[in-house]
């Protein structure tokens, strides 16, 4: 567990951090949202030990992170948002050098280095030099990289930016193969829905203060204000449509694609049983009932709760 | 270890860099040139000018071969931290297990691994200098330590200045400056003092000269130990201007390299502040026990 407590950076005259608590859950992958400027790689290299806070704490399992730096740069692996390589070295000699940094045994270095190579799929550039690598095969060797010395915790900083939509899916799937080996993973980005569809949570930041935080279920519903439902029905559409629009909590009833009703609703899991077994009392005959994502309306409300941020 | 991965790395991308191979004939080229240039000046020569043209020779190529030391090894060694930075690499060194004095130090050794390797490779050519004869060895072995001391602590500098200052040309121009100023400074100084009072070779103008590098030279094998500008007596022995200088610049050295040691990781002043709190508190400890 990752307890941020009240804290502030400054540069200069710029605040780039303002107050700010956080809790991170082990083995979440938890994602940083906030437009440029926003704090974010602030936070992340404060969590790398790199930075250090103007006020308040951070603590890794207990151990503070101000007090034992050496510590906690060996449980953390920091990816940040450049490739910061070396391009005249190969894709094994690059792993094979911050492995020895790291201090792993000559060795043990070799097996360690196929396996990210493999874990990675760069296994057929291994011989390749970093320079002529592609954006996204560089942004998975340094991914690589941070996980060189087996670290408990991954810092991520916009590691999707720049990679085309395959790399991105190739990204998504190896966090979560990550995750399933019990890492817990700190992913910063600017584009919400990037972050929506990988993270466990997330936390949105805005001018160096937290905006929300929580899983992305519950902020979604905290930003959104609600869900949407979309129902199907065998004919009784007229009918089920009158009868969602007695139910508390249930607004802006549509029915626009023949069988299929749309309506957004307010409430949790609980209250939404309740709408469900509602329907079923009166005898509608309901095919299916989805909590629709609202992804696109999350962009929106993103885009509404951080226009015009800058860091003050 | 995490030492010999750092030197691993450094000198295999200092090594593939095709500068490296460019500079090291160009070196070479230059010496060789002026070498040869040099005996075919002096023209016919008979068994007694021989030996003159030997030591003729030999002053010639260690006077290019010290100038070239002191203008190439900066530039080995003045961006290799400031030179990370801006690569955006630095952070991930210093999120890995290097100490800072195995970050400065590894960055240190391969900077004057090249320093290094441009005097090893002029040996040959100071060779020719035997067939000529008129050079002692041992005039050999203490040119060839003062330009080895004057590799370690011309790099030294530079590598300070990559430490303190953020960006590569600017610490590459203030460690050139430093070399120029610690060439000429003294024989400007020296002169000055000439104009004001007759300067014969007094205690007051030979002490201007202690770690000079060229009158370190010079006292290889013009004067040898009996130099008397910048001659230094200690507990009633005199030392030769070349074991002065070496003496110094190594301490010199040692001075950087824990400057650099120091500044290299990130708040050397909030640490240096937080040393001298606990300083206090662990003696205010151990006097309350």
């Amino acid at each position: 567990m990752i307890n941020i407590q009240h804290v502030s950076k400054s540069y200069r005259r710029v605040n780039a951090l303002k107050d700010l608590s956080l809790e991170i859950p082990k083995g979440s992958i938890y994602g940083l949202i906030g437009p440029n400027g926003a704090g974010k790689t602030t936070l992340l290299r404060i969590l790398a030990a790199l930075l250090i806070p103007n006020a308040g704490q951070v603590w890794f399992d207990g151990e503070e992170v101000g007090k034992k730096p050496a510590l906690i740069q060996r449980k953390v692996g920091y990816m940040p948002d450049f490739f910061g390589v070396y391009p005249d070295l190969t894709s094994v000699e690059y792993l094979e050098f911050y492995a020895g940094i790291h201090g792993i045994p000559r060795k043990k270095q070799t097996s360690t280095v196929n396996d990210l190579l493999e874990l990675v799929d760069l296994n057929s550039k291994r011989d390749v030099l970093v320079e002529t690598l592609s954006r996204g095969m560089k942004q998975r060797l340094c991914l690589a990289r941070a996980l060189v010395h087996d670290p408990e915790v991954l810092l991520l900083d916009e590691p999707a930016s720049g990679l085309d939509p395959r790399a991105r899916v190739e990204l998504r799937e190896l966090l979560r193969t990550l995750q399933g080996m019990g890492k817990t993973i700190i992913i910063s980005s600017h584009i919400l829905l990037e972050l929506a569809e990988m993270c466990t949570d997330i936390a949105i930041i805005q001018g160096g203060q937290l905006v929300v935080a929580g899983d992305v279920e519950q902020v979604t519903r905290r930003l959104d204000g609600g869900r949407h439902i979309e129902i199907r029905v065998l004919e009784c559409v007229p009918e089920t449509t009158e009868a969602l629009k007695e139910i508390e909590g249930i607004s802006n009833v549509t029915s626009e694609n023949g069988d299929v009703i749309q309506a957004e609703f307010v409430g949790d899991d609980r209250a939404l049983h309740r709408v469900l077994a509602a329907l079923i009392t009166r005898g509608l005959p309901v095919v299916s009932f989805a909590p629709r994502s609202s992804g696109g309306r999350l962009e929106e409300v993103f885009m509404s709760i951080t226009e015009g941020s800058s860091p003050t | 270890m995490t030492f010999a991965a750092l030197l691993t790395k450094e000198l295999r991308l200092r090594l593939r860099r095709e500068r490296t191979i460019w500079v090291l004939i160009t070196y070479l080229l230059v010496m060789t040139l002026l070498g040869f240039l040099f005996i075919n000046r002096t023209g016919a020569y008979n068994s007694s000018t021989v030996s003159t043209v030997g030591s003729g020779l030999y002053t010639l190529l260690v006077f290019v071969q010290l100038f070239l030391i002191m203008f190439i090894t900066p530039a080995f060694t003045a961006t290799s931290i400031n030179g990370e930075k801006e690569r955006q690499t630095f952070d991930l060194l210093l999120c890995s297990r290097l100490s800072a004095f195995e970050l400065v130090a590894g960055k240190l050794v391969a900077g004057l691994a090249n320093a290094l390797l441009l005097i090893a490779a002029s040996i040959p050519l100071f060779s020719l200098v035997f067939f000529f004869g008129g050079v002692g060895p041992m005039q050999v072995f203490e040119a060839t330590l003062v330009f080895v001391v004057t590799a370690i602590v011309v790099g030294t500098f530079g590598l300070f200045c990559s430490t303190l200052l953020k960006r590569p040309p600017v610490s590459i121009a203030i460690a050139y400056m430093f070399c120029v100023i610690w060439m000429i400074t003294p024989w400007l100084l020296s002169f000055l003092l000439q104009l004001s009072a007759p300067f014969n070779g007094s205690a007051q103008g030979s002490y201007l000269f202690i770690g000079n590098p060229i009158l370190a030279m010079i006292s290889t094998f013009t004067f040898g130990g009996t130099s008397p500008i910048g001659t230094v007596s200690l507990f009633g022995t005199s030392l030769a201007p070349w074991i002065t200088y070496a003496i110094i610049n190594i301490l010199l050295t040692i001075v950087l390299l824990l400057l650099s040691t120091w500044l290299v990781k990130p708040y050397p002043i909030s640490r240096l502040a937080r040393l001298m709190e606990k300083r206090p508190r662990k003696e205010k400890a151990a006097a309350t026990a």
